[in-house]
């Protein structure tokens, strides 16, 4: 006993091959879903090229580990976005970023936002002037030393100020509310933070690493380094970036990571 | 409670100045201990409790050493701190290059020191004859600075406190008023960083009163220690060759579309001190929690490990009540307040002009 090998008319009982629309013998007609024999992928989750973005920490109005299938060329998130909601983070603007594809390729834009948008450090990122980066929970910026001339005033009195000594930036901690925080300017040629015995310490934020990332001035160009933290670095991007597998990002308090099938 | 005749406030018992207005107030019976602990704080002045501290001590906190020097070779020598860890010894560090040989054992001594590095001996103590060309001529020509040269009735006395510690000439003031500044000639006539109009002494009642004729530097006085003293924003005080800044806490308004600003949690903050690098200019700063932050050159949350002046433990900064206070915690070397338009001078404070600490005797 053997099955029959082929779709069979529910007509005649005749074997009808794969690809005819009517039975041979009987000339009945073959239904539209037996005629499609081509595999079907599960979900669009699997269609290749497309992404996910799973929301590995966030909001609890919207709860952990949701995710966003990226099947449309746009997809909007932000505080009031349908697509990508996040209703309850108030460091969200009400369109904040945009997931779209550029050809093959997955970018995310910065849809002018407050707070902006950053990514995840792979090993090290050039930084500039004026660029905020992350640390654990800490939010910073990068600032230029600040010019002061040292020459006397018109009446030939000169200014009395603190010992000062050559650096070439600074980093300011931004505190939640938007004021400035701690304000650590290089020595030498380096700003160094982590938990403890770094530049700039914070000893009460639990996702900080010991030794967590540091700004580097080589020649005339910065560098951010992260120093294999174990929750990352992450960095304010500008304008737009590509996205590949495994990137992780930043908004407000969300934290999402991206998925890309190959 | 203690209410400040002047400006009607409420003032807690132990407190010496009025947090409204800052002016001192009535003491108790309990006054003269506050002048016994300034008075042993005078000698104090000599070192701090750092080891290390004495390397710098040369380029005192009050470098009345730099008299002759010119104000342009003056300025940028004041840019770089002296390093703690500088084994040069005081008495070589570069202070002057003009030394006069000491009469007892014939070493070249820098002309700003009192005593011969070398054997030890008192240069202030030799008389006239032999050695008159070795004191240094800002000295001789002090009594120049008297600037109502007609016979006044001095009141008080501005004592020169010299970088070793010790007391150099004293500047009489008037029962009137006495301006102080560059172009009042004498000793300060070579402080660059004096304004030619930098303050004013007068009397009021008993008290004395001093005036920032809008100088460029200010004037500071120092605060007693254990006595807390009311910050504002725009504070300035000075402990070791730092100087610090108040800011009270100012955020940013929300966006009008309801985002708020995205930063570093916080449990929130009373202000925060930026270390002043110039007329504009910050340094590093750091916020204060609640509770308070200490400041000192070895131990407490913001540390000057480079400033031989800060003693180990030296201040701390604290708020009551919505108020923040700065209190020195015992310091060799003291804190120092800048005067708001004009404070009162109690008899023995320590007042510091430009780069020359005086005290204040009436």
């Amino acid at each position: 006993m053997e099955q029959a090998r082929n779709y069979v008319c529910t007509e005649c009982a005749s074997a009808v091959p794969s690809g005819h629309k009517f039975c041979g013998a009987c000339g009945g007609p073959v239904p539209a879903e037996a005629q499609t024999l081509e595999t079907q992928f599960f979900g669009a989750l699997q269609m290749p090229g497309k992404a996910r973005l799973i929301v590995v920490r966030g909001d609890e109005a919207m709860g952990e580990g949701l995710s966003y299938l990226l099947q449309a060329t746009e997809h909007v998130a932000g505080r009031e976005a349908d697509q990508i909601p996040f209703p309850s983070d108030n460091w969200l603007s009400p369109t904040h970023a945009n997931f779209l594809y550029r050809g093959e390729k997955l970018v995310v834009r910065d849809e002018g936002s407050l707070n902006g948008v950053y990514i995840r450090v792979r090993g090290t990122s050039p930084i500039r002037i004026g660029d905020h980066f992350m640390c654990g929970q800490q939010l910073f910026r990068i600032d230029a030393t600040p010019k002061d001339s040292s020459g006397p005033e018109p009446d030939q009195t000169y200014f009395y100020s603190s010992p000062r000594r050559p650096s070439a930036f600074r980093v300011t901690q931004i505190l939640d509310g938007g004021m400035d925080g701690i304000v650590c300017c290089a020595l030498e040629q380096t700003v160094e933070i982590g938990r403890e015995d770094c530049d700039i310490n914070f000893p009460d934020d639990v996702y900080m690493s010991p030794r967590h990332a540091k700004v580097e001035m080589s020649g005339e160009a910065l560098k951010l380094i992260d120093e294999n933290s174990q929750n990352g670095t992450y960095v304010r991007i500008r304008g737009e970036r590509e996205l590949g597998h495994g990137d992780y990002l930043f908004l407000g308090r969300n934290l999402l990571r991206v998925e890309v099938t190959a | 409670m203690i209410v400040c005749s002047r400006c009607s406030k409420e003032n807690q018992d132990h407190y010496k100045f009025c947090l409204g207005c800052g002016a001192e107030l009535p003491r108790g019976p309990s006054a003269s201990e506050p002048e016994a602990l300034l008075a042993s704080s005078a000698g104090g002045e000599r070192t701090t409790d750092a080891p290390s501290a004495m390397g710098g001590a040369s380029s005192a906190l009050a470098s009345a050493s730099k008299l002759e020097v010119d104000p342009i070779a003056v300025a940028p020598a004041r840019a770089e701190p002296v390093a703690v860890a500088d084994p040069l010894p005081p008495e070589l560090a570069p202070l002057t290059d003009q030394t006069s040989p000491c009469s007892h054992c014939g070493a070249q001594v820098p002309e700003n020191f009192r005593f011969c590095h070398v054997c030890g001996h008192d240069l202030h103590a030799e008389g006239p004859l032999g050695s008159g060309a070795e004191v240094p001529e800002e000295r001789v020509s002090a009594p120049a600075v008297n600037n109502a040269p007609e016979a006044v009735t001095e009141r008080a006395r501005l004592i020169l406190i010299q970088p070793d510690g010790s007391e150099g000439e004293s500047f009489p003031l008037a029962a009137g008023r006495t301006l102080i500044g560059r172009s009042t000639g004498g000793i300060f006539a070579s402080d660059a960083y004096l304004s030619p109009e930098h303050a004013e002494f007068r009397f009021e009642g008993d008290q004395l009163v001093v005036k920032d004729m809008e100088s460029l530097n200010g004037v500071y006085i120092r605060i007693d220690p254990e006595v807390p003293i009311e910050l504002f924003d725009g504070s300035v005080f000075r402990v070791g060759q730092e100087i610090l800044r108040f800011e009270a806490p100012v955020a940013p308004d929300p966006a009008p579309d309801g985002t708020q600003h995205a930063g570093s949690p916080h449990r929130g903050f009373v202000g925060r001190i930026s270390l002043v690098i110039g007329r504009t200019a910050t340094g590093n700063s750091y916020p204060i929690p609640p509770h308070g932050i200490h400041l000192g050159r070895e131990r407490g949350d913001v540390l000057f490990p480079e400033d031989g002046y800060v003693s180990g433990l030296h201040c701390r900064i604290h708020s009551e009540v919505g108020h923040v206070f700065l209190t020195d915690v015992g310091s060799s070397n003291g804190t120092f307040v800048r005067v708001s338009n004009e404070s009162f001078v109690p008899q023995g404070t320590f007042v510091l002009m430009g780069q020359q600490l005086f005290r204040a005797e009436y």
